[in-house]
Parts: C-alpha cells; sequence; structure tokens
C-alpha cells in the first residue's frame, strides 16, 4: 500500500475517522492496530519480526533502566545492538558480503546466496529502536512501561517505511502530552500531504523517466549531455521523492496531532557539502552524528581524526543506503569532501548558507559534486558509475534527455524553493487567506492531475532501503 | 480545504468540462481527430433533411465526394441524397452511439445514418470491443457527468470502469500525454490547432484512398495459404495473412452482446424520428471467405425487424472483395472505394425512395 495509491489515501481516510470517533483511550490502539496493518499489506511475514525487534528492544531498554550493574546494563544493550544489527546485517548484507567472499574463493558470485527478501522498512525502525535504547542507556531516556506505546513508537504508519527517523523523547512527548491539532495544523498538514504527493507524482515519477531510460542502456545514450541530463534527472527525482515522501509522513502525523522532525530544507540550495548534509535527511544526518560520529570521538580530537571519523561515518551512512560498493564509494565520496571542506575551511566560517556575491557559484558547484555522488548512488554496479563519469567529462557530445517542459518545471521549482528559503512561503499560505490556499491546492492537485505520471504507482525509492 | 475543492473544480470544470482544451488538442491525436471530424459535420451547411450520414472505421471507404458530385453534375439524375461520412479509423459502435448523439441531438437531422458491420455472424473475437481503452480517449471531449452512470459500466474490466469513471470526472488524466506535449510547444500548438480547425473540411473529403492493390492474390481459404505476387515484401505478406487467418477464440456471444447493446443505443436515439438506420457489410476481403452458417440470434439479424431499420443485403458489396480493389487484407483502394460508394449511394436511395421536397 504506497503512500501514491488511492487504496492509501482511502486507508488514511479510514485511520482518520475512526481515531477522532474514538474515545481517546483507545486512540492509541487504534493507530498501533492501523500500523500492523499497513505494514502487512506489503509482505505480512515480516510482521513477526517487527514484533520480534519491539519485544527485544522494550525488554532490554526496561532492563537497563531497572538494573543498577554496568555489566548488566552494558549486556542488555549489547544484545539490543546485536539484534537489531544482527536481522539489518543478515537481510540487508548477507548476500554482499558472501558474493565477495565467493569472489575471493574464486567461484560463482551467487555461490553462498540465499534467497533473502529485504523486510520493508528494516533501516529505519531499527535505527529508531537502536536510538531509544542507547538514549536509555544514556540517562537521556526514562524507559517507556507501555508495550502498546512503545510498539506504536516503532510502528507508527506515517514513518515507518522511510522516516523520518524520530527520536522517543519527540514522539511520546506528542503521545503523553496527545492536543487536537489546531485548524492551522490541520490546514498545514493537509498542504504538506498534497505536496509531498505532488512532489512525487510529477516531479520523482517524471524525472524518473529520464534517469531510468538513460540508466537502463547507458549506450544507447553516448556523451557528456546525455549523461548529465540523466544523472541531474536522477538527482531531482531521488530529492522530491525522497522528501516528497517526508512531506506526507509529517503531513499525516500533523493530521494526527503529532510532529515529526523536519527532514529536507532544500539541500540542493547549499553552499558547501557540509551545508548539504545539514540539509539533506536531517534526521539520518542527525542520528549518525549523535551515535557514531560524536561517539567515536567527533572533532575533538585533532585534525586527522575529525577526518578519520568524518569517512567513517559517511561511509556507514553509504552503507546504510544499501550493501553493495557503489553505496560505500558514495558514502566515501561525501566522507572526503566533508573532510576536504573541513581542512580548508577558514576558523569560524560559517557552515550554512550566506547569500554572499560568491553564492550562486558556490551552490553551482556544491549541486554539481552533489550530482557527481547521485552516479555511485544510481548505477548498478561499480563499472557502469566509472562509465558514466568518463562519459560525463570526456566524451563531449550528445543530445539531452529532458523536455522542455520538465525544464521549466525544474526552473519553477527552483525559483519556489528559492522564494521559501527567503521568504517561507510555505508557512504564509498554510495560515494565510482561503482564496490563496484554495489556489494553491488547486493548482497541486491539478500538476496531479496533468502532469503527474499515473500510468502505475512507482514505489519510492527509500522503501528499498 | 473547502476553497481548496471549489478552486480546483472551477480550474478544472473551465478547462476540461467547456470545450476550452479541446479547441487546442493535438489535431492529430484521437481525440483530436474526432473533434475535428464532429466540428467539421456539425458546421457543414444542410439546407434540407435529405442528408445521409456514414458512420464507422477505417474500413468504411465511403467516399461522400464521389457520389455527391454525381448529384451535382447530373441533377436529378443523381441520388438527390447529400452523403456525408465520417468514418474514422479505429472506432467502435460505442464510439459512434456518442458521436451520433452530439451530431444529432434532436434526432431531426438526417434522412439516414448508415452504420456498417464486419460480419452477419459477428464472431468473438480476442480483441473485445467491450474493452477498448481507446474509446475514452476518441470521446473524452464528449462524455460529461451524465454519462457516469452509463459509460464506465459498458466496460467489463474493472480497471477500465476505475479508468473510465475517474476519466470523466476529472479529464486531465485523460489529456495528460497531449497536455505534457503542449507544454513542449505551446504556440505552435495553438497555431496547428486554429490552422487546422479552419482549413480542414475540405481535406477529408478530397482524400481519395490508395492506389495500390492486391492483383495476383490467391487465397486458399479451405487450407488457410496464400500465394502473393513477386512484389508484395515480406513483413506485407505476413500482415496479410496474420489478418486473413486471424485465430478466433470460441464464440461466448460476446461481440453479439456489445453489437446488440450499441446498435440498441443507436436505434433507441432514432426511435420514432423518422431517420433511417440503414446496416451494411463492409466488403471483408481480397476474396470472398466461404460463408458459414448463419447465426440466427446475432446482433444484426435481431434487429433487421424493427421499425426504421433496413438491413442491406449481405452479399450486396461481394463483387468488391477482389485483389484488384484491395491495398492490404482489409481496405479498399482507390477504385474499390469509388465503386463501394457508387453502390452503396445508389442501394441507399432504392431503399430510402426518392428524397423529400
Amino acid at each position: 500500500m504506497l503512500f501514491n495509491t488511492p487504496q492509501f489515501f482511502a486507508f488514511l481516510a479510514i485511520v482518520l475517522i475512526l481515531f477522532y470517533s474514538a474515545p481517546r483511550v483507545l486512540r492509541k490502539y487504534i493507530l498501533l492496530a492501523a500500523s500492523y496493518f499497513f505494514y502487512m499489506s506489503f509482505i505480512p511475514k515480516f510482521i513477526l519480526l517487527l514484533l520480534s525487534l519491539t519485544a527485544i528492544d522494550y525488554t532490554a531498554a526496561r532492563w537497563i533502566a531497572r538494573t543498577r550493574s554496568p555489566h548488566a546494563r552494558k549486556a542488555a544493550l549489547v544484545i539490543s545492538l546485536s539484534a537489531n544489527l544482527g536481522l539489518l546485517g543478515f537481510f540487508k548484507y548477507y548476500n554482499f558480503f558472501a558474493a565477495n567472499i565467493a569472489h575471493l574463493f574464486h567461484k560463482p558470485s551467487d555461490a553462498f546466496a540465499l534467497s533473502i527478501i529485504l523486510p520493508l522498512g528494516i533501516s529505519f525502525h531499527t535505527f529508531q529502536s537502536m536510538s531509544y535504547v542507547i538514549d536509555v542507556y544514556r540517562n537521556e531516556q526514562q524507559p517507556i512501561t507501555n508495550p502498546i506505546d512503545y510498539a506504536l513508537f516503532i510502528s507508527f504508519f506515517p514513518q515507518l517505511v522511510a522516516g523520518p527517523i524520530v527520536r522517543a523523547r519527540e514522539f511520546f512527548g506528542d503521545l503523553y502530552h496527545w492536543k487536537r491539532p489546531s485548524s492551522d495544523d490541520v490546514l498545514r498538514g493537509l498542504l504538506l500531504l498534497l505536496l509531498g504527493l505532488a512532489k512525487k507524482m510529477v516531479m520523482a515519477d517524471q524525472f524518473a523517466q529520464i534517469a531510468n531510460g538513460y540508466f537502463q542502456d547507458m549506450s544507447k545514450h553516448p556523451g557528456a549531455v546525455p549523461a548529465w541530463s540523466a544523472v541531474i534527472a536522477f538527482g531531482i527525482q531521488i530529492y522530491f521523492d525522497f522528501s516528497g515522501y517526508t512531506d506526507m509522513a509529517i503531513g499525516m502525523a500533523k493530521l494526527l496531532g503529532f510532529h515529526f522532525p523536519v527532514n529536507f530544507r532544500r539541500p540542493y540550495l547549499a553552499s558547501s557539502i557540509t551545508d548539504f548534509w545539514h540539509r539533506w535527511h536531517i534526521s539520518l544526518s542527525r542520528w549518525l552524528r549523535d551515535y557514531l560520529y560524536i561517539p567515536l570521538g567527533g572533532n575533538r580530537h585533532g585534525r586527522l581524526e575529525t577526518y578519520r571519523n568524518l569517512m567513517l561515518t559517511m561511509l556507514l551512512g553509504g552503507m546504510w543506503h544499501g550493501a553493495s560498493w557503489n553505496f560505500l564509494v558514495w558514502g566515501g565520496y561525501h566522507g572526503a569532501l566533508l573532510s576536504l571542506e573541513r581542512m580548508f575551511r577558514r576558523k569560524n566560517a560559517p557552515e550554512g548558507s550566506s547569500w554572499t556575491a560568491l553564492y550562486p557559484l558556490k551552490a553551482v558547484i556544491t549541486f554539481a559534486l552533489v550530482m557527481i555522488g547521485w552516479v555511485f548512488f544510481r548505477a548498478a554496479t561499480f563499472h557502469d558509475s566509472l562509465y558514466v563519469l568518463h562519459q560525463m567529462f570526456f566524451v563531449l557530445h550528445g543530445r539531452q534527455l529532458i523536455p522542455s517542459w520538465l525544464k521549466d518545471l525544474a526552473l519553477i521549482t527552483l525559483l519556489l524553493a528559492l522564494f521559501e528559503e527567503k521568504k517561507e512561503w510555505f508557512e504564509k499560505i498554510a495560515i494565510g487567506p482561503a482564496w490563496a490556499y484554495g489556489a494553491v491546492c488547486a493548482i497541486l492537485l491539478l500538476s496531479v492531475e496533468l502532469i503527474g505520471y499515473t500510468e502505475a504507482a512507482v514505489p519510492f525509492v527509500y522503501f528499498q532501503f | 480545504v473547502f476553497a481548496a475543492i471549489l478552486c480546483f473544480v472551477a480550474l478544472e470544470g473551465v478547462l476540461f468540462h467547456t470545450g476550452l482544451y479541446s479547441s487546442i488538442i493535438e489535431p492529430d491525436s484521437s481525440t483530436g481527430y474526432m473533434e475535428l471530424q464532429l466540428r467539421n459535420e456539425i458546421r457543414r451547411p444542410k439546407p434540407n433533411r435529405n442528408q445521409v450520414l456514414a458512420v464507422g472505421h477505417s474500413r468504411m471507404a465511403l467516399l461522400p465526394r464521389v457520389v455527391n458530385q454525381e448529384t451535382s453534375n447530373q441533377g436529378q439524375r443523381g441520388t438527390g441524397y447529400t452523403f456525408a461520412s465520417i468514418g474514422l479509423g479505429g472506432t467502435t459502435p460505442r464510439i459512434w452511439y456518442y458521436a451520433l448523439r452530439a451530431l444529432d441531438p434532436t434526432a431531426r437531422n438526417y434522412a439516414a445514418i448508415v452504420i456498417p458491420t464486419d460480419d452477419f455472424n459477428e464472431p468473438d473475437t480476442y480483441d473485445y470491443q467491450s474493452e477498448r481503452e481507446p474509446d475514452l480517449h476518441y470521446l473524452i471531449a464528449r462524455l460529461g457527468f451524465r454519462d457516469l452512470m452509463e459509460f464506465p459500466w459498458t466496460y467489463r474490466s474493472r480497471k477500465l470502469q476505475w479508468v473510465t469513471f475517474r476519466g470523466i470526472i476529472l479529464k486531465g488524466f485523460v489529456y495528460k500525454r497531449d497536455f505534457l506535449e503542449f507544454l513542449d510547444h505551446p504556440l505552435a500548438r495553438i497555431a496547428k490547432a486554429r490552422y487546422v480547425d479552419t482549413d480542414s473540411a475540405g481535406w477529408y473529403y478530397g482524400y481519395g484512398g490508395v492506389d495500390q492493390n492486391l492483383a495476383g492474390l490467391r487465397i486458399d481459404w479451405q487450407h488457410k495459404t496464400m500465394q502473393f505476387p513477386d512484389r508484395i515484401p515480406e513483413n506485407e505478406r505476413k500482415q496479410i495473412e496474420g489478418t486473413v487467418f486471424q485465430p478466433l477464440p470460441p464464440d461466448e456471444g460476446r461481440e453479439t452482446a456489445y453489437l446488440s447493446y450499441w446498435y440498441g443505443k443507436i436505434i433507441e436515439h432514432y426511435r420514432g424520428s423518422g431517420t433511417k438506420l440503414i446496416f451494411m457489410r463492409v466488403p471483408r476481403a481480397p476474396t470472398s471467405p466461404p460463408d458459414p452458417a448463419p447465426k440466427p440470434d446475432s446482433a444484426i439479424r435481431q434487429i433487421a425487424s424493427q421499425p426504421d431499420v433496413i438491413v442491406l443485403d449481405e452479399h450486396l458489396f461481394d463483387q468488391l472483395e477482389h485483389p484488384d480493389l484491395f491495398w492490404d487484407a482489409q481496405h479498399l483502394n482507390r477504385p474499390g472505394m469509388e465503386q463501394f460508394s457508387k453502390i452503396l449511394a445508389a442501394e441507399v436511395r432504392r431503399v430510402l425512395g426518392p428524397p423529400k421536397p
């Protein structure tokens, strides 16, 4: 049941009706049942996995909070982390390592392979679960006593499959002090839901046609121009796909009285790679910072260790996306860029975007660097990535692949992003006059109807992670 | 939220439910071509009711120019009727009904409507006419909310029922591909649509057909083999063989049920209006196929006894089923079309009697 299908909207409508017509005490049970129903609409048997991890982490956190023995606390933490990382490792990385071991022993790549289907959203809910147990271990979070509450935290359907990765204190703050959403929040929620749908169907799915067409058979489109246009098309696709999903998740949460953290802040307007990572998949960046980069030492032990920590964090961040050398290279590429930036950055220089005369140049360079990184993300193999990079830089000819109306659309969204960056039009519209709100919603609906890709419901890119 | 819904309904309505967008639709698309035909026929002067309109698909090869010129050249010795045609490749009886409803809403414009059929036995084919999604595209500009209760439910497939239901309400879904092409070159599109709209009436009636023929072709219907003249290339041979010896599924009466429904709708539309509905079998193939035993409960045989329905002799055009008069497996060439037009016009004149003053 994808977010971009009529079935999902029917499901959401039923959940909202049941949620608001039920007595308050029953509402979390309705949300939990709806979340499990949503999860089981994909591959039902994996509910056992979700339930098992929920039980393990719930018990581990309670054990950590109850016992005074540091060894017992650590043992509980290790059990919890091992369960999460073990299952994640098995489902996500087993075949990758098996193929590499087979390669080492000169055997066929599938010699030790297993037929494994990746459970939906496993990378997201395991990270969310681990952050809770670690927070309890660090005494930054009280253990949750009600297993239903904890199960809902792990399985809450708006963010179960592809985030944002929500912290326990944020979620339980909303759950335990639940307030009926204000009319402004309902309007914001609906607008986000619609904006996310338009981002997905109008932008992501249309640009996906270009990117897929190129990457399925790159030899059909030789030259730098088609290579760059396909890579940019993929860059646009992945941003609008993921941020569209996130907008819908945040919007739905708002309609149910929950508040999710922002996950994207116009990342392609970033003026540096550091700035990009402050704007892209913020909830994952924040997780990696708090549970990996800072525990590794962060930037507290000198330059070389800072670079090492950045590199390790980004390599693991790359691997989080999937088990392939391409993701590892993608992570390493960003780690190297972050290290280089840190190496050459002046002391006390601001990390974010500052609107100076050099900003457009910096933004364009950052955009180009990010696009180069996407080559590793999108290409099927490392060899394919090298082929595309070769085309992009050394075969200077070819015909661009993006039709003019899509380019116009991209330009309009760029202007809207710039306007949002400076003037925050979204908020003004959400709480502005009814006619403006109505007109924007109507345009979004009309764009989904007229421009949205409706041949088939295209799964979200991040569902595979 | 109410404002959002209101704005959306207003925008969608103004764009797609008023004819605004259909006036700039790509003329070479199925919707565009259909609209052009309908607009040209609506605009064609009709000084009296002695008008005969032929509907049909690409095999309905009536050349109104041929029979109308004869009338004007020979005065009273011609048929006395003015012939017009909105025959359009790929269309089906479902489309013809809605086209007639659009052209003749009061059922008073025509003395007769000529409606073709491919085979009086109406065998089922693998290409079920009832499940043709393109019908929605041909008709989208002419379908409205009043059709919601009928049009979608004439499809059997749930998916097509949903697609057509949604398409009638939210026409943008159907116009989507055309709209994206429009966005690529909007000014050029508007110019083309205007040019075609003002200049196209004569093009259709000026069309004379294809000069090629299949002379020398022999078909052994019993053994399902063909002998081609040397000049026919291999790919065309395969295409002709595939069409002529098209495999058929077991007959479950689906085609008959479909035709009964839509012939019935056309008959109902013209009931009591005085307009005659003339059904005829088009020339079938470059040589006459053997006639199977007649299916007595076929739609065409069932409606034959209804008032104002005239079914022309099944074998009227058998003489045209000759390789010299076909350019492919199904379509008459220029001489074939001319002969067809003359025979049909004369037969229509015979069954209608003299035109009314």
